[in-house]
């Protein structure tokens, strides 16, 4: 699965601490959801969604082979 | 996500002090026979039955052992979250993977008191390797990419 949490990010100039702290994870659970390690359930994603503003299928979207 | 049960985040620090005595303990009555005076049993002695001697430091290194790796364990992290506990489960599947492994190799290759020993020593192996395996994870993500 893909993501564009990182460029979100960006856009809305967050660090990945400010981000976390907003949704009230850990850094680490945003790093690793970043990278692709980590796929988040659907509360969380839909939280970090609606903290930034976009639907949740902009931010994630199904790769090949999922 | 539904919340695993764990201990209380203050309890990692309490594990951490613990298991420095019962280790020390541990590793001398093991390696030296040493025991703690206080820990003898002698129950009424009645003619040739003097078998019931006995004294209880290796029970009492092998629980506290057990109690202070388990706190350390199973405590909260600060921020206990889903993928937290999502790196937790994972790590402890590798560690039980992990553990077998090493009894598999210890009931090839060692027989007779090595093998008492190992076995000993696998009472606390997948709390040990669990311990290793998730702190070294959550370092390693939370060190890239920042």
């Amino acid at each position: 699965m893909k993501n564009k949490i990182k460029i979100q990010r960006a856009i809305h100039n967050l660090t990945q601490e400010e981000l976390a702290q907003k949704i009230s994870v850990s850094r680490q659970t945003i790093n690793t959801m970043e990278s692709g390690k980590y796929i988040p359930s659907t509360a969380l994603a839909l939280k970090i969604a609606q903290l930034l503003g976009v639907s949740v299928e902009e931010l994630f979207q199904l790769e090949e082979g999922d | 996500m539904k919340k695993l049960l764990l201990l209380p985040h203050s309890l990692k620090k309490a594990g951490y002090i613990l298991i420095l005595p019962f280790l020390t303990l541990g590793i001398a009555y093991m390696g030296w026979d040493f025991t703690i005076s206080w820990l003898d049993y002698h129950p009424m002695q009645k003619g040739e039955f003097s078998f019931m001697n006995s004294n209880f430091t290796d029970e009492f290194a092998t629980i506290g052992l057990i109690i202070s790796l388990f706190f350390i364990a199973f405590s909260k992290e600060k921020i206990e979250d889903e993928a937290i506990q999502f790196f937790r489960l994972e790590a402890l599947q590798w560690a039980v993977y992990a553990n077998y492994l090493v009894l598999i190799m210890a009931v090839l290759f060692c027989y007779g008191g090595l093998f008492f020993t190992v076995m000993t020593i696998n009472l606390f192996t997948v709390l040990i390797i669990f311990i290793a395996r998730f702190r070294f994870v959550l370092y390693q993500y939370n060190k890239s990419n920042l």
